[in-house]
């Protein structure tokens, strides 16, 4: 092929290329009105007044930003249909399994730069609370640590309360991330926290709910709530946007905040003088990587602390487990079954959350444990559960002529149990323990329900501040790697060590 | 050294021995013989607490085993007492041959390892397999590892020692260097009771041979007179 027809080939790509993305910008609208529905992506768990189940129907959705989808979807002259997301992980579904995305996004910098971002249409600030018979008096106190070290203060995760709590001194603020608007306020009504820190106007909403809290200072900090869309589909958010003008323009925007209790009249001049956010520089991906390898690092320190820590734990438990249902009596076996059948049916999420947010209100044994203990505590039983069934298996496979021949030595059945078969039985376990220690090893990830830090939260944390998703989740994926490769390799080697000569495949 | 009076025993609710009454002098060789299914290893087991029986009692270098079950410190008494030799030698496989013979004097006996060191290695002598004490069980022949086990139940000294069919699994070569052995223990003095289904052996070697079937002795006297 010749240059001139090489270069005439690509021009005509090109040019196809500028076609197609044409089409598509306008057929992105059509799409919506085709469909007759408008998707809406918000997160129920946020709670009020934004997006929450009913009260008196909870399979019924209501909230100002439901009525709020509902008028924008009638000016395209279509339905409006909600999908569920996790907050912090909206803008996600957009493209794809989403329109747009209504939920109390604040408008910040980065998210100007990477999605469709709409003219304000609520304004909100940040709200400290605390307990009224608690050491936080003044917004002031915060710059500097409390009675008791570091103030303890929670936030919910992803949120602009977050981003601004983070850039505090770590001496004065010490912050916990949740994934519910909700738990921070019944974890600073408990007295774990000092303080919670989150939007106004979920704490107005909620306050008869807390009436041991009070807010501390006037509301700081404000910003907007924008309606976002994906980079790719400006016409759509172009005709969001326009809707949303004429909602503002036709007082229908302001009825629905005094309908909400929400000051129509303040909100309207709020969001009419909000300044323009300005969208964040796209960073070189070397600058990106000093500014987040080291937290990154941190957050894999705390993956291996939670691993190394609980798994010996649930190996000992475990063993524990399988050796009195194996060789005690028959109620002891039928009594630790219904515990391995509890913690194995039962999703590891929800027994974190159990031992971290319920265990405190049971009544007179209820204690707070803090979020490190409950990690490492949550994992090792859950895993003693899987890990008692492998030994169990184990114990099973050694010959009963093996406990027999022990016995008639003289031993005692825990001598037999610890000279002769708990030895044979942990080399027939070692390959599944080892998986199960590399499952454990991804398994900390969920510890971030409880707000520890390890490496998935640090990831969740940077990918939302940088909006570099995929980069990061490289980099992660490369870290968890990097961690979990050396492991496998070092316990195949340990077994290869631990088989006695001869039993071999070259035996 | 043995008193055996009455003892009666069942497996499943099938009665595996009745009524069996017997006695074995100290440094005496007693055989069972008998088919298979006879009651042999049930009443050697009986003798040192591994199985349970239902009627009668077992007077056993100087320990007293009832009816029902038994008080667990009776039966490490009874066994500390009482070697056992088993058909599949049951051989430790992740210790080697001289761990094998070690452990129980150390876990159950409390001998520094440097003391069970030596008794065991002076017994891996005596079985003849010194240059094997280093080699787990999967690297010797049955035969080997049958001399390892006895040399196990000798390392605690024991005042009797039983052996259920020590060489059903062997073939006749490594038979031999077994039954060699035995009846070199039996020189020396050692009480032994031993299941076996070999005549020639028993003829050379027992004292008394006593024939169960059916779970009753059926005959017994000299191994001249009944074999």
């Amino acid at each position: 092929m010749s240059a001139a027809a090489r270069w005439r080939m690509s021009a005509g790509l090109a040019l196809a290329v500028v076609a197609c993305a044409g089409g598509a910008v306008a057929a992105e609208l059509d799409e919506v009105r085709r469909r007759g529905e408008l998707v809406w992506a918000a997160d129920q768990e946020g709670g009020g007044p934004h997006v929450f189940p009913a009260a008196d129907d909870p399979r019924r959705l209501t909230g100002f930003e439901v009525e709020l989808a509902g008028m924008i979807a009638e000016r395209l002259g279509v339905k409006a249909r909600f999908q569920q997301g996790a907050w912090d992980r909206l803008p996600l579904l957009l493209g794809g399994v989403a329109d747009c995305v209504i939920n109390g996004i604040e408008s910040t910098p980065v998210r100007r730069r990477d999605y469709g971002c709409s003219r304000p249409y609520f304004a909100y600030a940040l709200q400290i609370v605390a307990r009224r018979d608690g050491a936080l008096l003044t917004p002031e106190m915060l710059v500097a640590p409390g009675p008791r070290g570091p103030w303890q203060v929670g936030v919910l995760s992803a949120s602009a309360a977050e981003t601004e709590m983070r850039g505090r001194d770590p001496a004065a603020v010490f912050v916990r991330s949740f994934e519910g608007t909700l738990d921070s306020l019944e974890q600073v009504r408990g007295g774990v926290l000092d303080a919670a820190v989150l939007d106004d106007c979920i704490f107005t909403f909620y306050a008869d709910r807390f009436p041991d809290l009070r807010m501390v200072g006037r509301p700081f900090n404000g910003g907007v709530y924008t309606v976002l869309t994906a980079r790719d589909t400006p016409a759509l958010g172009a005709a969001i946007d326009e809707a949303l003008g004429t909602l503002v323009a036709d007082g229908s925007l302001e009825a629905l905040y005094d309908r909400w209790h929400l000051g129509g009249r303040q909100q309207m001049l709020l969001i009419r003088d909000s300044a323009d956010v300005a969208p964040a520089a796209v960073p070189e991906f070397r600058d990106l990587l000093r500014r987040v390898v080291p937290t990154l690092l941190q957050g894999a320190g705390m993956t291996i602390l939670l691993a190394v820590v609980s798994f010996p734990l649930a190996i000992v438990v475990g063993l524990m487990v399988a050796i009195c249902r194996q060789y005690g009596p028959r109620w002891l076996d039928r009594t630790l079954s219904v515990y391995v059948e509890i913690l194995r049916g039962t999703p590891l999420m929800l027994q974190l959350y159990a031992i971290f947010f319920l265990l405190p209100r049971v009544p007179w044994i209820g204690v707070q444990l803090p979020p490190l203990v409950s990690a490492v505590l949550g994992l090792a039983l859950n895993y003693s559960a899987y890990e008692s069934e492998i030994y169990r298996a184990g114990l099973k496979a050694v010959p009963l002529g093996q406990f027999e021949a022990a016995l008639a030595l003289g031993m005692s059945r825990l001598q037999a149990l610890r000279h002769v078969v708990v030895p044979q039985a942990a080399r027939i376990a070692l390959p599944p323990v080892t998986s199960d220690f590399i499952a454990l090893f991804k398994d900390t990830s969920v510890c971030s329900v409880i707000t520890v830090m390890e490496l998935t939260k640090r990831y969740n944390i940077l990918s939302l501040t940088t909006g570099r998703f995929f980069e990061l989740a490289a980099v992660t994926a490369i870290l968890y790697l990097v961690m979990s490769w050396p492991l496998a390799l070092w316990v195949r080697r340990l077994e290869r060590r631990l088989e006695p000569p001869g039993t071999g495949p070259a035996g | 050294m043995i008193e055996v009076e009455n003892l009666s025993a069942e497996r499943s609710r099938q009665p595996v021995l009745r009524d069996v009454s017997l006695s074995v002098a100290p440094g005496a060789v007693t055989v069972l013989v008998g088919p298979s299914g006879g009651g042999k290893s049930t009443l050697l087991r009986c003798l040192t607490g591994l199985a349970e029986f239902s009627a009668g009692s077992v007077l056993i270098a100087g320990h007293r085993l009832d009816a029902g079950p038994q008080p667990v410190a009776t039966l490490q008494a009874v066994r500390r007492d009482v070697g056992m030799v088993f058909q599949q030698f049951n051989l430790f496989p992740h210790l080697t041959a001289l761990d094998n013979v070690m452990l129980a004097p150390r876990v159950v006996l409390g001998l520094l390892p440097a003391v069970a060191r030596r008794r065991a290695t002076d017994l891996l002598v005596r079985v003849g397999l010194e240059e094997h004490a280093g080699k787990h069980p999967s690297q010797l022949s049955g035969g080997q590892q049958q001399r390892v086990a006895i040399a196990r139940a000798l390392a605690m000294q024991p005042k009797v020692m039983l052996f259920d069919e020590p060489t059903s699994s062997l073939d006749p070569a490594m038979t031999g260097e077994v039954l060699a052995v035995v009846a070199e223990l039996a020189r020396s003095g050692q009480t032994m009771v031993i299941v076996t289904h070999d005549h020639g052996f028993a003829r050379r070697a027992a004292t008394e041979v006593v024939q169960l079937a059916a779970g009753r002795v059926v005959a017994r006297g000299a191994a001249g007179d009944l074999l």
